[in-house]
């Protein structure tokens, strides 16, 4: 039933295209294959998370075989932080790429803090007293600092229990806020990321407008979503495992057939590369540009901010 | 697999070091803010900042458009729906309570 309702409403020439930009240029809007004004959708994908969130992770095991993972640790690979980096990471709810940040620089730290106790094997005791006299980096994370936002307050619980479990605490803080509507200053992080997140912002201009705003000069904007399969062997089987598997695994895993519905559903409706692209650099972002993971099931959009 | 932590991994507060205005409350209930995030926190209507943390109903608190934003568990409600209206003269944005 619902794939012949599927491919009716994909078939409507206006809605189609204007929707799938993510801009609100009518009363209509989007919410998978549904067409909803933006106060809806706003309300369905707040409820979507509200009720997925305890299962979140587990989910995303389950969907993607654990390779979200890896997809994950490519992200935070490719920003390379070095100790000292300010953080931003927006729609970050259960702290996925936070914990990994925290895990990159620490381990960036210590091999800085190798080296340097290597090069003080021949120096006088003075001489070592005096450098850690003056080392500002006391603690191990070098200064780095991650602020998790999210906007939905049971993303964000599960989050900071899961810091808590794990022992995470330095260098972490967690925020309620919009990506829309940022509630942080001008020219104030090293790195915004969302990852899997921007799919679900209503206005995702917004959203970019915003994250140029909050970015220093120099500052990276970095991306992590699924995204559009060209080859078209591929996307055959992608489209069967989605509409076909995941929402079942929904249902048996979460007892929530419809999130895992409107997740298949709003992946085919977010934008392409090329189009995202185009919007990052609406927002003023210069070297935009992307990395498809797995034949572009997911890709990773960077610009920056000069 | 994290166990190294400098400051307080075992306690089950928001808080980080102890050096903020607010570790030293008396009751457990409301959870102290990450004294680290006023550095960063902005009102989101007026992107100025924040005039004060106000310990006692455990807000942040905006005084030129006259709103609190509520601290839940720790973390801070920074969405302008959010906000709670502290004067009785309204300013130009609608807010309920939480």
């Amino acid at each position: 039933l619902w794939r012949s309702r599927c491919r009716v409403l994909l078939s409507r020439p206006a809605a189609a295209p204007r929707a799938r930009r993510g801009l609100a240029a009518g009363p209509e809007m989007h919410f998978g294959f549904q067409t909803v004004t933006e106060e809806e959708r706003r309300e369905k994908i707040y409820q979507v998370f509200e009720n997925v969130a305890k299962k979140y992770d587990v989910m995303n095991d389950s969907m993607t075989l654990g390779i979200h993972r890896v997809w994950k640790d490519i992200l935070v690979h490719k920003m390379n932080p070095c100790p000292g980096t300010l953080l931003l990471d927006v729609a970050g709810g259960t702290g996925d790429i936070a914990f990994r940040f925290i895990n990159y620089v620490r381990s960036v730290r210590q091999r800085q803090l190798q080296r340097k106790l290597k090069h003080h094997q021949n120096l006088s005791w003075q001489e070592i007293f005096e450098s850690y006299q003056n080392d500002k980096f006391n603690n191990s994370l070098g200064d780095s600092q991650v602020v998790v936002c999210d906007i939905n307050r049971e993303m964000l619980k599960v989050g900071k229990q899961k810091a808590q479990h794990l022992g995470y605490s330095e260098g972490l803080s967690w925020v309620l806020g919009n990506a829309e509507e940022l509630p942080f200053d001008d020219d104030k992080f090293d790195v915004y990321t969302i990852a899997f997140g921007i799919r679900n912002v209503t206005r995702i201009d917004l959203a970019l407008q915003e994250a140029y705003r909050v970015l220093k000069p120099g500052g990276r904007f970095l991306c992590l979503e699924f995204s559009h399969v060209s080859n078209p062997l591929l996307s055959r089987l992608y489209d069967l495992y989605s509409f076909q598997v995941i929402p079942v695994l929904g249902e048996v895993i979460a007892g929530d057939w419809r999130s895992y519905q409107y997740l298949v559903e709003s992946i085919r409706q977010f934008p392409p590369q090329e189009e995202l692209k185009a919007m990052i650099e609406d927002a003023g972002f210069f070297k935009v540009d992307y990395e498809n993971l797995n034949f572009g099931i997911v890709a990773i959009h960077s610009g920056f901010k000069l | 697999q994290e166990q190294e932590q400098s400051s307080g991994s075992g306690s089950g507060s928001g808080s980080d070091s102890g050096s903020g205005p607010d570790s030293g409350s008396g009751s457990a209930r409301p959870q102290p803010l990450e004294p680290s995030l006023l550095r960063f926190l902005v009102c989101p209507l007026s992107k100025r900042p924040l005039s004060r943390y106000e310990e006692s109903t455990n807000e942040l608190i905006n005084e030129e458009l006259g709103i609190a934003y509520p601290i839940i568990d720790g973390i801070p409600n920074m969405v302008p729906e959010a906000a709670r209206r502290t004067h009785t003269k309204a300013p130009a944005e609608a807010s309920e309570q939480p």
